[in-house]
Formats: C-alpha cells, sequence, structure tokens
C-alpha cells in the first residue's frame, strides 16, 4: 500500500516540478527545428539555428552579465555579422546580412510572444501552460534594449559545465536575475549548486595536489588548468558576491518597507542566510587555493633541484632491495627513523646463568694459557718494503745496462726499461724518486758504496749488489753527466731532464 | 671553550639521547636558542653527537637525533623491535618495515620531494600496501611453497595475502597480528610510539621529526643506502 502511495505521488504530485524543470529546454528545440532553406529560396540555408542560439545566448550573458549593460539591436547585429563570416563561411553583402539577422532576431524572441509550453497537471487534472521568453526587451532612454530572461541563463549553464569560464561567475549572474524578479526561493537553488561548486574546485585542489605529488610534469598541467578554471575569477567572484548581497539588501528594505508579505520575507532571510554561507566558504577555498600555490611553487622547485641534484628515490631503493629479494635489507631504509634504543635489557640466558651460577668453594685464580707475540707489520714498514724492493729492482737493472754500455743516456735507459717491463713501469712513481736520488752525486764507485754508502742511492745501490751475491758488479763505477736542454716526454707522466751515464771502469 | 657552553651542550646532548624534544616553543626554547645562536655550543653538540655515531637534524626550530648507521649502542636488535611492536616471528617483522614504508612512501617520494599529503588514514596504508606489493603476489601465482625462501619478499608476499582483512567487523581497526586492518594498526602504533606520526580520529599526520629525517637523513647517505641495496654490508642486527 505504502509503495503504492510512494509510486503515486512521485507520478502526480512531482510532475508539475518536473515541468517546471523542461521547460527551459523547450524553446531550444523548438527554435533547433527551423529550417533555413524554406526562407528566400534558400540562400542562407548553411545556417544552423542550434549553433545561432548559444552563441547569441552567450553573447547576451556577457554583455548583460557581465559587462552589466543592455543590449541594442544594432549591437546584436554586429555580433552576427562575425558568425556569418568566421563560423558559417557566408560571405553576405550588407543588406543580406540585415535581412537575415531581423529574420533570426525575430525567430529567437517568438515574434514578441513567449514560447508557450502546454502539459497535463494531474493534481488539477487539466492541461497547464508554461510560458517563457529568452530575450525580452525594456526602453531605456527612449532606445529598445534587450535583455536574456532568467531561464535562457539557466538553460544555458545547464548545458555544459563551462570550462573556460567560471560556473561560479556565471550562477552568480542568475542570482542577480532571480533577485531582481523577486524569485528569492530560485535564488536559494542557485546558491546552493554555487556551494557545490566550490566544494567540487575544493576536492579538484585535493586532487591537483595529489597528481602533482605523482607526476610533476601532468601536476603542473592539471594546475594550469585549475587556475584557469577556477582561480582567476576569484576576484569577480568576489565581486559578484558583493553585488548579490546587496542586492539582499536592497530587497529586504524593500519588502520591510512594504510590508511584505511574511513567506517572501522569510525567503530573502533564507537566501540571505546561503548566501553568507556561500561567501564564507568561498573565502575558505580562496584560503586553500593560496596553499595550493606556495605548495605547487615549492614542488616544483623541488623537482628543478632534484633533476640537477639527484634525491634517494624511495620508489627505486624498495625496487632495488626487492631484487635482491631479501626483506630484512628494508631495516637500513627504516633504521633512521627509529628513535635511540636507549632501554638497555640483559638477555634472559644471561640471566639465567647468572642465577644459576655454581659458587665457589675458594677463589680460582685466573689461569692465563701460554701466548705468542703478534708481530705487527705497519703501514710505513710496508711502504719501505715496497720502495725497498722497486729501488734494488731498478738499480740492478742500470747496472746491468752500464756493464752492456760504455754509455748510455737516461732516455734509452728508460726505453729499454719500458720494452722489457711494459708502461707500468713508467707509471711507478719509485722509478723517478731513484732518478732523483741517483742525479743527487755526480760519480759512483761501486765498491766504495759497498764499504761505506754515503747517499741514498749508494745505500740501495750497496743493498742491491749484496743481494744478487754476485762479483760482476763490484769493480764498476760510473758518472752522471748533465746534457743541458735535453729533455725526455714521458707519455703518462711529465717532462724531466735527460742525463748520461757513462762508465769510467 | 667554556664551561658554560659545554654544560648548555651537555644539557642539550643529554634531553636527546634520552627522548626527551627540544623545540623552539616547546618546554626547552632556551636551550634551542643556545643551539642555534652560540656558535660554541653548537659546535660542542655536533662533536659530541658525531663521536657517538648519531646524526642530529634542525627542522622547523626543533632538533631531532637519530643513531647513524651501524650504531651497535643506541640501534636496536631484531628480537628487541619484534617486543617493541608485539609480533613474534621474523616475517611479521619484515611485514611491518613493508607497511612502515609504504607509509614513508606516501609522505615522501624521494628524499627531497615530499607528496604534500595532509594525513593518512589504515586503509590507504592497506591500499598502498597492496600496490607496492602487487607485481610479488602476480609472480607468486604458480610458485611451490618450497621456493620460498626465508626472509624473502615472496615469503612478505604470502603473509599478507594470506590474512583477512579483518577479523571481525566490530574491531576491524584493532591492533592485531591475524589481519591487514590489525597489522596495519600495529604498525601504525609503533610509529606512534617513536614520535614520527600523530593520530587524531583515524588519521595519522606526520609529525616533524618524522619529517625532518625524512628530509635530511635520506639524501645525505644516499650513496651508503644504495650500496647496502645493492649488496653491501648490511646493517641487519640480529646475525
Amino acid at each position: 500500500m505504502a509503495e503504492e502511495y510512494v509510486l503515486a505521488r512521485e507520478i502526480i504530485r512531482d510532475h508539475e516540478a518536473r515541468m517546471m524543470n523542461i521547460k527551459k529546454y523547450y524553446p531550444y528545440f523548438r527554435l533547433a527545428e527551423v529550417d533555413f532553406f524554406s526562407f528566400q529560396g534558400g540562400k542562407y540555408g548553411a545556417l544552423d539555428m542550434g549553433y545561432i542560439l548559444m552563441a547569441v545566448l552567450r553573447f547576451f550573458i556577457e554583455e548583460n552579465s557581465f559587462k552589466e549593460k543592455d543590449v541594442t539591436y544594432d549591437e546584436y547585429e554586429l555580433f552576427m555579422r562575425d558568425i556569418y563570416k568566421r563560423d558559417f563561411e557566408l560571405n553576405l553583402s550588407s543588406g543580406e546580412e540585415k535581412e537575415i539577422s531581423a529574420y533570426i532576431f525575430d525567430i529567437i524572441r517568438n515574434d514578441g510572444k513567449p514560447f508557450i509550453y502546454e502539459y497535463f497537471e494531474p493534481v488539477k487534472k487539466r492541461r497547464q501552460t508554461i510560458r517563457m521568453r529568452i530575450i525580452d526587451s525594456r526602453i531605456k532612454n527612449d532606445i529598445i534594449c534587450y535583455f536574456i530572461t532568467s531561464d535562457a541563463i539557466e538553460f544555458y549553464l545547464d548545458t555544459k559545465e563551462i570550462k573556460d569560464e567560471s560556473a561560479i561567475s556565471i550562477a552568480q549572474v542568475l542570482l542577480s536575475k532571480m533577485i531582481e524578479n523577486r524569485n528569492f526561493k530560485g535564488g536559494t537553488e542557485v546558491i546552493k549548486r554555487i556551494n557545490s561548486e566550490v566544494s567540487r574546485l575544493k576536492i579538484k585542489k585535493n586532487d591537483v595536489l595529489a597528481v602533482m605529488g605523482e607526476d610533476i610534469v601532468e601536476g603542473v598541467k592539471a594546475y594550469e588548468e585549475f587556475v584557469n578554471t577556477g582561480v582567476r575569477w576569484f576576484d569577480e567572484e568576489q565581486k559578484s558576491f558583493q553585488k548579490n548581497m546587496e542586492l539582499i539588501r536592497e530587497a529586504l528594505s524593500k519588502a520591510e518597507g512594504d510590508g511584505g508579505h511574511e513567506t517572501a520575507l522569510q525567503d530573502i532571510y533564507e537566501l540571505e542566510t546561503e548566501l553568507k554561507k556561500a561567501i564564507v566558504k568561498h573565502r575558505e577555498l580562496l584560503d586553500a587555493c593560496i596553499s595550493l600555490q606556495r605548495m605547487a611553487d615549492e614542488l616544483i622547485s623541488g623537482a628543478k633541484f632534484s633533476r640537477l641534484r639527484r634525491s634517494f628515490d624511495f620508489t627505486d631503493a624498495l625496487r632495488l632491495a626487492m631484487e635482491r629479494d631479501n626483506a630484512a635489507a628494508l631495516f637500513s631504509l627504516l633504521s633512521p627513523l627509529l628513535t635511540l634504543n636507549i632501554k638497555k635489557t640483559f638477555n634472559l640466558t644471561s640471566i639465567d646463568r647468572l642465577l644459576t651460577m655454581p659458587v665457589l668453594k675458594e677463589e680460582k685464580g685466573e689461569e692465563i694459557g701460554e701466548t705468542e707475540e703478534q708481530e705487527y707489520v705497519y703501514e710505513d714498514e710496508l711502504e719501505e718494503e715496497r720502495i725497498e724492493e722497486n729501488f734494488e729492482f731498478i738499480i740492478i737493472n742500470l747496472l746491468e745496462a752500464v756493464l752492456r754500455e760504455k754509455s748510455i743516456k737516461l732516455s734509452m735507459f728508460i726505453e729499454g726499461m719500458r720494452e722489457n717491463y711494459g708502461d707500468r713501469i713508467l707509471r711507478n712513481s719509485d722509478f723517478y724518486t731513484l732518478l732523483i736520488h741517483m742525479c743527487g752525486k755526480n760519480e759512483y764507485i761501486v765498491e766504495k758504496a759497498l764499504e761505506k754508502p754515503e747517499t741514498f742511492f749508494e745505500e740501495y745501490m750497496a743493498r742491491a749488489v749484496q743481494r744478487e751475491g754476485t762479483d760482476k758488479y763490484s769493480g764498476l763505477s760510473f758518472r752522471v753527466g748533465n746534457l743541458e736542454g735535453e729533455e725526455i716526454n714521458i707519455p703518462l707522466a711529465a717532462r724531466i731532464s735527460d742525463v748520461v751515464i757513462e762508465r769510467t771502469v | 671553550m667554556t664551561d658554560k657552553s659545554l654544560d648548555k651542550a651537555l644539557d642539550i646532548v643529554s634531553i636527546l639521547i634520552n627522548g626527551g624534544e627540544i623545540r623552539k616553543d616547546g618546554g626547552s626554547g632556551g636551550l634551542y636558542e643556545e643551539y642555534a645562536k652560540a656558535a660554541e655550543v653548537y659546535d660542542i653538540v655536533n662533536i659530541i653527537m658525531k663521536k657517538l655515531n648519531i646524526n642530529i637534524y634542525e627542522y622547523n626550530y626543533g632538533l631531532y637525533i637519530t643513531g647513524g648507521e651501524g650504531n651497535r649502542v643506541f640501534g636496536y636488535t631484531n628480537e628487541e623491535l619484534r617486543k617493541e611492536i608485539g609480533v613474534k616471528l621474523n616475517r611479521e617483522l619484515y611485514m611491518c618495515y613493508f607497511i612502515m614504508y609504504t607509509v614513508m612512501t606516501r609522505f615522501y617520494k624521494a628524499g627531497n620531494i615530499s607528496t604534500f599529503t595532509e594525513y593518512i588514514k589504515a586503509e590507504d596504508v592497506i591500499r598502498g600496501t597492496d600496490s607496492l606489493l602487487s607485481h610479488v603476489l602476480e609472480d607468486l601465482k604458480t610458485v611451490f611453497s618450497s621456493d620460498i625462501e626465508e626472509g624473502s619478499f615472496k615469503e612478505l608476499a604470502l603473509t599478507w595475502e594470506d590474512m583477512p582483512m579483518v577479523i571481525t567487523e566490530e574491531n576491524a581497526l584493532r591492533a592485531n597480528r591475524t589481519s591487514k586492518a590489525g597489522f596495519v594498526k600495529l604498525t601504525l602504533n609503533f610509529m606512534v610510539s617513536q614520535g614520527l606520526l600523530l593520530e587524531a580520529d583515524g588519521r595519522y599526520y606526520p609529525r616533524d621529526r618524522f619529517k625532518a629525517l625524512m628530509e635530511n637523513y635520506y639524501d645525505r647517505y644516499k650513496g651508503r643506502l644504495y650500496e647496502i641495496l645493492r649488496g653491501g654490508e648490511e646493517d641487519a642486527t640480529d646475525k
């Protein structure tokens, strides 16, 4: 029974509200059917009434609501001229333009009569008529001016979520119309729509931030779109709010002055309260947008910075840990976040051992087993060993060369070493150190060096000869002579002065 | 070095090591001023912290510390962490690590890139964990249980996958070790106790300590961290 009641109620009682909602679409569908082929032999057949109607509505909104002025017929004609040329690519003479513009204007204005839509009203069980106009006229300073009706604005707003315009501004225009027409109930509905738009923008702001967090390039695009469709209209919206508030105040004082109907006053109060709420919400949105701007700037500069300086990427780090398939590695990533562990506890087994430890009857001394003394080799000892080995090796090679040749240039000796032992020898710093030591004295006598070495070089020469354990070098002596201006270019090192080594015995 | 500076510096070190807070607007505001304005105090604190292998960070007019890499004195063993979090097995502990990591990635994409997420809820963390484990779970569709190694991500993913979302609807968001929601709650509770998050009506907000460490530690030590992740020496504890 109850279900049937609900059903009947929905069908019968709500029918009128549905029809009232539909009415705003009615003129469009009627006008869209207009066929230009039947006018003037079809020479304007390329035109499309549906498109023209939407363009004219938008033009009227711009003029009436944004610029706050009525439209004269001449202005309308001027606007239409662009439509023919730009959108339909029709090159019309001025007479033709006037002719078709007048024809269209009459159709849109329905020859000055309202569009009439009839429907069956089930409560009163009779046919009802709805009237609506798109463009209305009034006389101002002896000139006929035209303006868009609130129904037409509502229709235009309903056709699309206006992306490149502020939906809030346009809804406010509608609100102004409604207040002017004393449709306060309808105004409250419009404010609710403004509120939902404000909430939508708030959600959108969070979405933009989320996209920015994920992908900065996409985020910047979303942010720019958000700024273009939402933020840049703020000033205008604020002004409209103030204007509507003024209008409400005026309406209120007028209604109170006229000793207006209580229901009407109630409606105005409600409208005022709703508008106040909307203003507060709008201000909150503005604050949120300012903080979004700040965060966006930070994110963008952070992203720019991270391009220059690679940051620790958490996703990348997890991928690496997963590749190794070692979940314990995560600890390294988390441990920096943990507080210091200052609770020090004993292992339970240690406590157990402490408790069960048998008490000895007499104290035993600590047993110290035999220990072997360990020998440590220090870093500098290792270095010294290396130097000695290298020096002795080079010296033996040098003595061999001196034995072979009566006179040998250093450059030849170096070349010989490189041939025998490869480029590595040229990268050995000990090699060059030894050469410097060698040039510290002009003449070397191996025998004397063995008896009493006077220089570093002699010391190492003596050790090298002794280690070789052969007498073949003992009678050897040689002189180191300067070769003025001759230099040796060593590919991987530097340039050194050339010298000549001459065997004297 | 004056005795006064040393005294102030030791006060700062002592408060921080004992888990106290030093913030400009907190009870120890005076000490913060000393640290920020007296160069000698700043130097002494930093030297002491360095010698103790503790990292100190300044963030939003507050001082925060964390144990340096491989700090054996102030670090945790797995056993200590299990006890602290309230889990019994190592795989449960790793699960908590993973959930903590999920929380970190909800707030930060990289060391210096915050997502500006204001707060997270337990359900966000569950979804995040699902998504981070998704491709491991994909691989698990055709795997023999004997192939699953202990301490591997596969084991971790199976632990997660095998858990119901909640045990009972009434106690959906109570910490436990038997449901996804319970596990997440357990981990979030631990993070709250560590001073990383702040809970309000089921929403978890990052605290300054969390932000300070996230924004400073990882970028500074990224070389070492990557080395560990690529198979270098690990900082794992129970060995």
